[in-house]
C-alpha cells in the first residue's frame, strides 16, 4: 500500500472506531488499577482476574445460553479473586506483588486446565456455544458531526468502559467513599486517626478494582472476540498499570493513556502495511511511561529543592 | 467534678519500658492544664491512652464522673475528647476542607457536598479570626496554618477537651503567640485544653494548672500561679543520685573538631539548627545537654554525614569535611555511636563479624583486590568480642539473635576499636542497665585518655555532669550556654537553660564563659 | 561462664538450629503442601487422578530422554534464579530478567548468524555479548532508581516489554531468512551452539556453565567486597549509609550485575535449547525465575536445587498431560500455590513466635 493510502486508512472512521474497541480492554482494568493504586494496594493481579473473568463468562454463557448470565458470573469470579487477594495481603501479610503474580499464574494455568477438562481443547473454547454481549445502536450518536460513525455501533461494553471513566471519577472525587479511599492511600495514619476503617476500605478498593478488571475480561471473550483463548489477555493487565502511571494516577489521564496504548496497538497493525515494523509503534507507550516516570521524579526533586530554599529564605527573615 | 479523671493508669511496653506507672491525673472543665516532663516521662503515652490510641494495662478513666472505656479515637471523640498530634496527621494533597471534614463529609444525594463543606469550614475559620482558605491544598500551607487545620479538625467533631501535643514545636514565635490567643478564645467558649510541652515559659504564659511527670510517674500538680520555675525544674529533672567518681583532669590537646555557623532546615521547612558553632579538642569530652527534640539528634547526624546542613562548615583536624559523606568523614577519623541502635547501628540479619567490619571492609587488612579475607575478618571479630565482652558462641551468629546489651556492645566494639579522632556518642547508655552503663562510661573515659575528642549527647544530666569536661546546652537549635566546669553548676541551673528560661549572653558572637 | 551467659548461649544455639531447620523445611513444606493442593484438584477433574499424579511425580526420571529434558529446563532456570537472587539480596524488586533474557538471546543470535568467527571463539563471543548486553540494560532501571528514586518495579516491567518488542522486531525484519513465511531464524552454526555434554541426551554444555555461574554468584555475594556491600544494603540500607557504604552505587551495581546471568539465560535458550531464535523464546520464564529465587531464599548455593525442583514440576506436568490426559496447566496451579504459601509470611511468623516464646521461657528475666 502506498503511504497516502495508509494515511487515509488511519484517518478513516473505521480505524478510529477500532481504536475505541482496542482501548476498551485496556481502559477497564486501568480504571481498576487506578482505584487500587489510589488506595495504596496496587492490584498486580488485574491480568489474572481479567483472564478468569473472560473464561468464566464464556463457560457460563454457553451453559445458560445467556450473555448476561455469563457477565454476572464473570463479575462473581472477579469478586471472589479480589477477596482472596485482599485476604492474603491484608490478613496474612503476604507480599502484594508476589501474591498478584501468583494469582496471574493461577489464572493462566487454571483457566486452560478447566477448559481442557470441560472441552478437551487446550487452545480455545470454540467448541462451546458461548454468547456475546450485544452491539448497541444509538441513533443519537450518529448525529454527532464527523465522529458520528466512529462513536456508534459498538459493543455495549465499549460504552460501559468509557462511561466507567466518569463513574470512577465521580466515585473518587465526589463521594465520601472516594475521599476515604484516597485518604487511606495517601496517608493511612491520618485516615485511621479520624476513625476510618483502613482495612475495610482497602478490601473495598480491591473489590472494585477487580470488578472493573472483570468487566474488561468479559468483554474480551464476549465482545472483542467471541470465544476464550489461552492467555488471551496478553499482558493487558500490566499495560493497564502502565496507563495508570502514565496518566498521573487520575481517571482522565488514565483514559488518555489507555487511548494512547490502544491507538498504538491499532496503528501498529496498519503500519505493517507500510513496512514499518509494528513493534516500533507498540513500544511507544512503554517508552513514554518510563520517560514520564523519570520526568516526574526530576520535577519532584526540583520542587523539593525549591521548597527548602524558600523555607530557608523565610527563616532568615527575607 | 473534674472533666476527666485518670486513676492508676499503668502502661508497660513489650520491650519492658514502663511508660506510665500508676498515674493519677485529672483535668477540670474550662482550664488550660499543662502537662510537662522530659521525653520519655510518659506524657505522650498518657494522652494517647486518653485518646484511645493506646490501651492501658491497668487503671481507669472517668469522664464527667462516669467510668468509660476508650478503645479507639472514635470512642474518645464521642466522649468529647480530641487530640492534635505533634506530627500533624494531614493529607497534603487534600484541601483544608477535605482534611477537616474527613470521615464526616456533608452529603447531598449520596454525593459529597463540596460547597456545604467549604461553607462550614469557612464559618469555623472566621469564628476564630484565622485566615485560611478552605479550598487551599494543605501542602501549600505554612506549618502554623496546618496546625490550625488540625485543631479545627478536632473542634468540628464537637470536642470539648482538646489535647495539644507539643504544639509549639513546629511554630515560629509569632505563630506561637497566635496559637495562645486561639487557645484563650477556645477556653472562653468553654473548651478545656491539655497542653503537653517541655517549655516552661509557655506553661507560665498560658497554663492554669501544671502537672509534672518524670519517668512514668506524676511528680505533682500545682496551680501555675503558685509554681516557681525552680520548683518545676526540680520536679522535672529530679534529684539524681550521682555515683562518686573521680573525674580525671582534662588535658586537652590540639583542636580536633571545629563547627562553624551550622544551620539546618529539615524537609518540612522547619529550622532545626541555628548558627551553631563550637570546638572540641583532643582528649576532651564536650557534653551537650538538652531536652530531646531541640536539634541535638540532627546535629549529630550532620556531623556523621547522614544529613546535609543548610549552611555552615565542619573542620576535622584541619580538613574541611564534605557534608553528607559518611565514608569520607569516617576515614578522616570519625566514629559514631548512633541514637537509634537498631535502625542505624546494625544489620540484624547479618553476622556479628559482618557487622563489625561495615566501615572498614575495604581496608587492605580485610580485603584485597575486591575479595574478602575471611580469616582476617573472623580473627578481627573474635578479638573484638573478647575485648568488648560480646557474649555469643561465635562470630557467625546473626546480630538479631543477641540481647539488647550485646547489640550495643557490638556497636561500641566497631566504633571504638579503631581509636577514633572524633567520637560522636548519642544517648549511648539509653535503655542499658546500671552495669552496662558503667561499662560504657569507662570506655568513653578510656577513649578520652587515648586522645579522642568526644561529643556526648545525652538526656541524662548526671551522666553529662560526670563525664563532660565542658558542657554545652542546646535549646531550640541554638547553643544557649557553655559551662567550662560542669561539676560546679547545679542541675537546676542547667535545667533552666535547657528549658529556655535563661541564656548566656554572646560577646562578639561567642559565649562569654569561654571560647565556644 | 556465668549461668546467665550459659543460658544466653543455649538460647542462641536453639535459635540458630531453628533457623537452619527453617531454611530447609520451609521450601520443602511449601512444595509438599502445594502438591497436596494440586492432588486434590486432580481428584476433582481427572478420571484417573492417581495415574496422572504418578506421571507428574515420576515422569521426569522415567526415561533418560525425559531426564535430559528436565536438566535442560532446569539449567535455564538456574540462570534466572541467580539473576533474581542477586538483585533481591540488595532488596531491589527489579523484574528486568525477562527483558534481559530477550536481549541476551537476540545478541547471541546476531553473533551466531551474522558474525562468523572461528571455533570456540564464536560461542564465547556470543555468550559474552549476551552477558554484556544484559548488564547494560540493567543500567536503565538502576540509574532511574538510584538517582531519581523511580520504582524499579514499574520501570523494569515497562522495559521488559520494550526489550521483547525489540527482539521481535529484529527477529522478524532482519534475522530471519528473507522472504520466509515463518517467524524463526535458521539454525545457528554449530560453532555458536552449546554442544551436548552427554552425547545422545539434551544435556548440553549449558549445565556446567550454569553451575560455574552458580559458584561465581555465590563467591560474588559471600566472598567479595561488592557482594558484601550488596548484602548490607539489602539487610539494612540505613545502616549501610551510616557505615559509609555508597548506597546509590551499590543499588546500581546490583541491577547491572544481575543482568549478566539474565542475559546468559537468554543466550542459553537461543544457543543451547533451541539453537535458533524463535518468536516465543521465553514464555514468561523470566518470571518463573522469581519463584526459584524465592525457594532458594536468594542464596546462589541453593538455586540449582530450587531450579531442579521447580523444573521437575514443569516437566512432570508436560508428561502428565501427554500420558494421562490431564492438563499441564495444573502445574501452573501448583506453582502459583507455591508462591502463595511462600509469601504468606504471616503463616510462618505465627509458627516462629510460638517456638520463640517457648525458647524464651527457659532463659529467665
Amino acid at each position: 500500500m502506498s503511504e497516502s493510502e495508509v494515511l487515509r486508512a488511519i484517518l478513516s472512521p473505521a480505524f478510529l472506531a477500532s481504536v475505541l474497541r482496542v482501548t476498551t480492554p485496556i481502559l477497564l482494568p486501568a480504571l481498576g488499577g487506578l482505584v487500587s493504586e489510589l488506595a495504596g494496594v496496587i492490584n498486580i493481579a488485574l491480568e489474572g482476574i481479567m483472564l478468569t473473568a473472560a473464561f468464566v463468562g464464556v463457560v457460563i454463557s454457553a451453559y445458560t445460553q445467556s450473555a448476561w448470565a455469563g457477565l454476572a458470573a464473570a463479575m462473581a469470579a472477579s469478586a471472589i479473586l479480589a477477596l482472596g487477594l485482599a485476604f492474603l495481603h491484608l490478613e496474612l501479610k503476604a507480599d502484594l506483588i508476589l501474591t498478584g503474580l501468583a494469582f496471574n499464574l493461577l489464572a493462566s494455568g487454571g483457566t486452560v486446565f478447566v477448559l481442557y477438562s470441560l472441552t478437551g481443547d487446550k487452545g480455545t473454547s470454540a467448541k462451546l456455544a458461548s454468547r456475546v454481549m450485544p452491539t448497541v445502536d444509538v441513533p443519537l450518536l450518529e448525529a454527532v458531526p464527523i465522529l458520528g460513525p466512529v462513536l456508534n455501533h459498538h459493543n455495549v461494553m465499549v460504552y460501559v468502559a468509557f462511561l466507567m471513566v466518569g463513574v470512577v471519577a465521580l466515585l473518587l472525587y465526589h463521594t465520601p467513599w472516594g475521599i476515604h479511599v484516597r485518604a487511606v492511600g495517601a496517608h493511612s495514619e491520618a485516615a485511621a486517626s479520624v476513625g476510618l476503617n483502613v482495612r475495610a476500605l482497602r478490601y473495598q478498593a480491591l473489590l472494585l478494582s477487580s470488578l472493573l478488571a472483570g468487566l474488561g475480561g468479559a468483554y474480551m471473550s464476549m465482545g472483542y472476540l467471541q470465544l476464550f483463548q489461552r492467555d488471551m489477555t496478553a499482558g493487558r493487565g500490566f499495560i493497564a498499570l502502565a496507563a495508570v502511571f502514565m496518566g498521573g494516577r487520575h481517571p482522565l489521564g488514565t483514559m488518555l493513556a489507555a487511548l494512547l496504548f490502544g491507538a498504538a496497538d491499532a496503528l501498529a497493525s496498519q503500519l505493517g502495511n507500510l513496512r514499518i515494523p509494528p513493534q516500533w509503534v507498540q513500544m511507544i507507550p512503554y517508552v513514554a511511561t518510563v520517560m514520564a516516570l523519570a520526568v516526574y521524579a526530576i520535577v519532584q526533586q526540583a520542587a523539593a529543592r525549591r521548597y527548602l530554599r524558600a523555607s530557608s529564605l523565610r527563616e532568615s527573615g527575607l | 467534678m473534674p472533666f476527666v479523671e485518670m486513676r492508676g493508669i499503668t502502661k508497660v511496653y513489650p520491650n519492658g519500658v514502663v511508660a506510665n506507672d500508676r498515674v493519677n491525673f485529672e483535668v477540670e472543665a474550662g482550664e488550660v492544664h499543662a502537662l510537662i516532663g522530659e521525653n520519655g516521662a510518659g506524657k505522650t503515652t498518657l494522652m494517647k491512652i486518653l485518646y484511645g490510641l493506646e490501651r492501658p494495662d491497668a487503671g481507669e478513666i472517668r469522664v464527667h464522673g462516669a467510668t468509660v472505656q476508650i478503645r479507639s479515637p472514635l470512642d474518645a471523640i464521642r466522649l468529647g475528647i480530641g487530640m492534635v498530634h505533634q506530627n500533624l496527621l494531614l493529607i497534603p494533597e487534600f484541601t483544608v476542607a477535605e482534611n477537616i471534614l474527613l470521615g464526616m463529609e456533608p452529603r447531598r444525594w449520596g454525593l459529597w457536598d463540596r460547597p456545604a463543606a467549604v461553607r462550614t469550614v469557612r464559618t469555623m475559620i472566621e469564628r476564630y479570626g484565622w485566615k485560611i482558605d478552605p479550598e487551599a491544598r494543605v501542602a501549600n500551607l505554612s506549618v502554623g496554618a496546618r496546625q490550625r487545620v488540625e485543631i479545627l479538625k478536632a473542634l468540628c467533631r464537637g470536642v470539648d477537651l482538646l489535647i495539644l501535643d507539643e504544639p509549639t514545636a513546629l511554630l515560629t514565635p509569632q505563630e506561637t503567640h497566635e496559637l495562645f490567643r486561639s487557645i484563650r478564645d477556645l477556653v472562653r467558649e468553654g473548651k478545656t485544653v491539655i497542653f503537653i510541652t517541655h517549655k516552661l515559659r509557655e506553661v507560665k504564659a498560658i497554663g492554669d494548672r501544671v502537672t509534672v511527670m518524670r519517668q512514668g510517674r506524676v511528680v505533682g500538680t500545682l496551680p501555675v500561679a503558685e509554681a516557681s520555675e525552680e520548683q518545676l525544674v526540680a520536679w522535672m529533672l529530679g534529684r539524681q543520685v550521682s555515683t562518686t567518681r573521680e573525674h580525671p583532669p582534662a588535658r586537652p590537646g590540639p583542636l580536633v573538631l571545629s563547627v562553624e555557623g551550622l544551620s539546618y532546615i529539615n524537609e518540612e521547612g522547619r529550622q532545626i539548627l541555628r548558627n551553631v558553632s563550637f570546638e572540641i579538642r583532643a582528649g576532651e569530652i564536650l557534653g551537650i545537654a538538652g531536652v530531646e527534640g531541640n536539634g541535638q539528634s540532627e546535629l549529630v547526624e550532620i556531623l556523621a554525614g547522614l544529613r546535609r546542613p543548610t549552611a555552615g562548615e565542619i573542620w576535622l583536624n584541619g580538613q574541611r569535611l564534605p557534608p553528607g559523606n559518611p565514608r569520607r568523614i569516617r576515614q578522616a577519623g570519625l566514629a559514631h555511636i548512633p541514637e537509634d541502635r537498631l535502625r542505624n547501628g546494625v544489620a540484624l540479619s547479618l553476622s556479628i563479624a559482618e557487622n563489625l567490619i561495615a566501615d572498614r571492609y575495604f581496608n587492605p587488612s580485610f580485603s584485597r583486590g575486591g575479595w574478602l579475607d575471611r580469616g582476617a575478618i573472623r580473627r578481627h571479630a573474635s578479638a573484638l568480642m573478647r575485648a568488648f565482652d560480646i557474649r555469643a558462641p561465635d562470630p557467625e551468629v546473626p546480630v538479631g539473635a543477641l540481647s539488647g546489651g550485646n547489640i550495643q556492645r557490638v556497636i561500641l566494639a566497631r566504633e571504638l576499636s579503631q581509636g577514633p579522632l572524633l567520637l560522636l556518642a548519642a544517648q549511648p547508655t539509653r535503655g542499658l542497665d546500671v552495669g552496662a552503663t558503667e561499662a560504657v562510661h569507662q570506655l568513653l573515659l578510656q577513649q578520652r585518655s587515648q586522645g579522642a575528642a568526644i561529643l556526648l549527647v545525652s538526656s541524662d544530666l548526671s551522666e553529662l555532669q560526670e563525664l563532660s569536661d565542658r558542657l554545652a546546652v542546646i535549646h531550640n537549635g541554638e547553643i544557649v550556654a557553655l559551662f567550662p566546669d560542669p561539676r560546679q553548676i547545679s542541675e537546676e541551673e542547667i535545667g533552666l537553660y535547657m528549658l529556655g528560661l535563661k541564656r548566656q549572653p554572646l560577646i562578639d558572637g561567642k559565649m562569654e564563659a569561654g571560647r565556644l | 561462664m556465668l549461668t546467665g551467659e550459659a543460658m544466653e548461649a543455649s538460647r542462641i544455639q536453639r535459635l540458630r538450629r531453628y533457623q537452619a531447620w527453617l531454611e530447609v523445611a520451609r521450601p520443602l513444606t511449601t512444595v509438599i503442601a502445594a502438591l497436596g493442593v494440586g492432588f486434590l484438584v486432580t481428584l476433582l477433574v481427572s478420571p484417573r487422578p492417581l495415574q496422572a499424579y504418578i506421571a507428574l511425580l515420576t515422569g521426569p526420571v522415567s526415561t533418560p530422554a525425559r531426564l535430559g529434558t528436565w536438566i535442560e529446563d532446569a539449567t535455564g532456570l538456574i540462570w534466572l534464579g541467580l539473576a533474581f537472587a542477586i538483585v533481591f539480596q540488595a532488596r531491589q524488586f527489579s523484574l528486568l530478567a525477562e527483558g534481559q533474557l530477550h536481549l541476551g538471546a537476540l545478541v547471541a543470535g546476531i553473533v551466531a548468524l551474522r558474525m562468523p568467527l572461528p571455533g570456540v571463539l564464536h560461542l564465547i563471543v556470543a555468550l559474552g555479548s549476551a552477558a554484556w548486553v544484559g548488564s547494560l540494560y540493567g543500567l536503565i532501571p538502576g540509574v532511574l532508581k538510584a538517582y531519581l528514586g523511580v520504582s524499579e518495579l514499574v520501570a523494569s516491567l515497562m522495559l521488559n516489554v520494550i526489550a521483547q518488542r525489540f527482539y521481535e522486531l529484529l527477529l522478524t525484519y532482519w534475522l530471519k531468512p528473507p522472504g520466509a513465511g515463518y517467524n524463526w531464524t535458521d539454525p545457528f552454526p554449530s560453532t555458536a551452539t552449546l554442544g551436548a555434554l552427554i552425547p545422545g541426551t539434551r544435556i548440553n554444555m549449558g549445565l556446567p556453565l550454569a553451575l560455574a555461574g552458580t559458584v561465581l554468584a555465590w563467591l560474588l555475594l559471600y566472598r567479595s567486597t561488592l557482594g558484601y556491600e550488596l548484602r548490607v544494603v539489602g539487610a539494612n540500607p540505613e545502616f549501610a549509609h551510616y557505615a559509609g557504604i555508597p548506597l546509590r552505587r551499590t543499588i546500581l551495581i546490583a541491577m547491572v550485575v544481575s543482568g549478566i546471568p539474565a542475559g546468559l539465560a537468554g543466550a542459553y535458550l537461543a544457543a543451547g535449547i533451541h539453537q535458533r531464535l524463535i518468536l516465543n523464546i521465553s514464555l514468561g520464564l523470566g518470571f518463573e525465575g522469581i519463584v526459584v529465587a524465592l525457594l532458594a531464599r536468594n542464596n546462589p548455593a541453593l538455586v540449582p536445587f530450587a531450579a531442579l525442583l521447580y523444573s521437575y514440576l514443569r516437566i512432570g506436568g508436560d508428561i502428565m498431560e501427554r500420558t494421562a490426559a490431564v492438563g499441564s496447566d495444573l502445574v501452573r496451579l501448583i506453582q502459583a500455590t507455591i508462591i502463595l504459601f511462600l509469601t504468606a509470611e504471616a503463616l510462618f511468623e505465627i509458627f516462629r513466635r510460638r517456638v520463640f516464646r517457648r525458647g524464651d521461657l527457659h532463659v529467665g528475666k
